[in-house]
């Protein structure tokens, strides 16, 4: 019959059991919803740099993907939510196509940007694609020089998208309502505006 | 003749409709039909929105797809970002039970299902693949070769990458597209790391343009300091990126490299014999005429 190991003290029991290592500042659960939701086991990420080497925006500015995977792991949720770099991947990939523990850390930088919008943080400019979106099924509309050269192709003013066919808008709204979308766009703009 | 749902998207029809003009009439030479379909929205866009809420981004997504499948079609498209949120969505959601019957929890409210009938091409891969269209087959509907054109390609991201869930091969080196570049009998060139992004991904050229310009000016650098004549792509929103891109990089950095930037379906619509005024090109930003003086 095997004996259980243990120290036989309950405080040290309980210290080696954190596995991973949480400090006071440190909250578990974000790298659970980390992981839930890229759909990537975040925690095996043993710190190569690959990502870092593979990444366009890292030479430019001081966002470094390994460092957003280290507080993945370490749970450091203020940490990684309130860095502006957040938002200067590009999602180009290169990343997930050379890590060696087949992560995909781009998809930790998309459940991170899910994350933050949670909580209100995000570039306005991501508000106003939603608000097109949600008024003309575009996040780029039609306008009129456009109209005109679509024409003299040969091509109707406006393509047989939502554009030609508005019928189909309150479906994407509906859509987008489900989730309060809209609304939340529509609530953090009119704050910043006051 | 082969019949696919033409999903438009946004940057195409409603900043380049040459991009949408010319995939019409080249792949009809090409014996593939493309039909409108009505209804489409943005795919949305894979940066701005699966940033803020993936369940939204596969919704929307997903709604484009049920319009197909309505129509009991695949879907065929000429932007890689589209092919991001419309093929990598129809992947997700066959292969994922909880997402897909939460997904359809969603679509009930537009009276739509998610079904997992169709399948979605890049108009790129369907005339490289030899059982559809093939390299030949393009060489043959060439009537006005590119000759002594030097073009340099850009692949862009989401069509080739995260590889090991496409199913295009390599994504450090590839030279498929080469391949189409050079039917049209123009010399496609190689340059310094080829296979970078354009800047513009990930909401990044609204976020911090300068940064996303940035990007694409040392795209810029590499591609000048092998001498192209023009640059091709398949991706209309990185076509607005290098081709806006140039003269915001003039502004902001003080440098100019005037390299006419063409969707590959506008350099096969040249080389069938379209003309520049049936491809819209001087909607472009950045002057194609030094181009087209080499090949007209």
């Amino acid at each position: 019959m095997a004996k259980v190991k243990d120290y036989g003290n309950a405080e040290l029991e309980e210290k080696l059991s954190d596995t991973s290592y949480y400090t006071d500042d440190s909250n578990p659960q974000f790298l659970e919803d980390v992981k839930k939701i890229s759909r990537t086991a975040a925690n095996m990420c043993f710190q190569c740099g690959t990502c870092t080497g593979s990444c366009p925006s890292a030479p430019r500015s001081s966002y470094r993907i390994r460092l957003f995977m280290r507080r993945a792991v370490l749970g450091l949720e203020k940490e990684a939510l309130n860095d502006p770099d957040l938002w200067l991947c590009t999602t180009c990939y290169s990343c997930t196509d050379r890590c060696p523990r087949d992560l995909a850390p781009t998809d930790v930088i998309m459940a991170m940007r899910n994350l933050a919008f949670k909580q209100d943080i995000v570039p306005r400019n991501f508000l106003k694609t939603v608000q097109l979106i949600y008024k003309t099924g575009h996040g780029v509309p039609n306008n009129d020089v456009n109209r005109a050269a679509r024409v003299k192709l040969g091509l109707p003013a406006d393509p047989p998208t939502t554009h030609s066919y508005p019928e189909f808008i309150p479906g994407i709204q509906k859509i987008m309502d489900f989730y309060k979308m809209k609304d939340t766009a529509d609530r953090i703009l009119a704050e910043e505006s006051k | 003749m082969r019949q696919y749902a033409f999903f438009l998207g946004c940057i195409a029809p409603n900043r380049y409709p040459g991009c949408e003009a010319a995939a019409i009439k080249t792949s009809e030479k090409l014996g593939i039909e493309l039909l409108p379909l009505k209804g489409a929205s943005c795919c949305p866009a894979p940066g701005a929105f699966g940033s803020i809420d993936l369940n939204v981004w596969y919704a929307l997504a997903a709604r484009n797809i049920v319009l197909a499948e309505e129509m009991n079609m695949d879907i065929t498209l000429i932007c890689n970002g589209c092919y991001k949120s419309i093929w990598e969505v129809n992947h997700i959601l066959k292969n994922n039970d909880e997402l897909r019957d939460g997904v359809n929890e969603v679509l009930a409210e537009a009276d739509m299902e998610f079904k997992g009938s169709i399948d979605v091409w890049h108009l790129i891969e369907l005339y490289y693949d030899e059982k559809i269209c093939g390299v030949e087959k393009v060489r043959a509907s060439v009537t006005h070769p590119l000759s002594g054109t030097r073009i340099a390609p850009h692949y862009g991201c989401h069509l080739l990458k995260p590889a090991k869930e496409r199913h295009f091969g390599d994504s450090e080196n590839p030279m498929w597209f080469e391949e189409l570049i050079d039917a049209l009998g123009a010399e496609s060139v190689q340059y310094r790391n080829k296979m970078q992004c354009c800047g513009a991904g990930g909401g990044v050229r609204g976020f911090d343009l300068t940064h996303a310009l940035d990007i694409t000016n040392e795209k810029m650098i590499n591609i000048q300091e092998v001498g192209a004549d023009a640059l091709t792509e398949f991706c209309p929103f990185c076509q607005l990126q290098y081709d806006r891109g140039q003269v915001e990089i003039q502004e902001k950095f003080g440098q100019a490299y005037n390299l006419p930037v063409l969707h590959y379906n506008e350099l096969l619509g040249l080389a069938q014999g379209m003309t520049p005024q049936e491809l819209a090109l001087d909607l472009h930003a950045v002057d194609c005429t030094p181009f087209l003086e080499k090949i007209l």
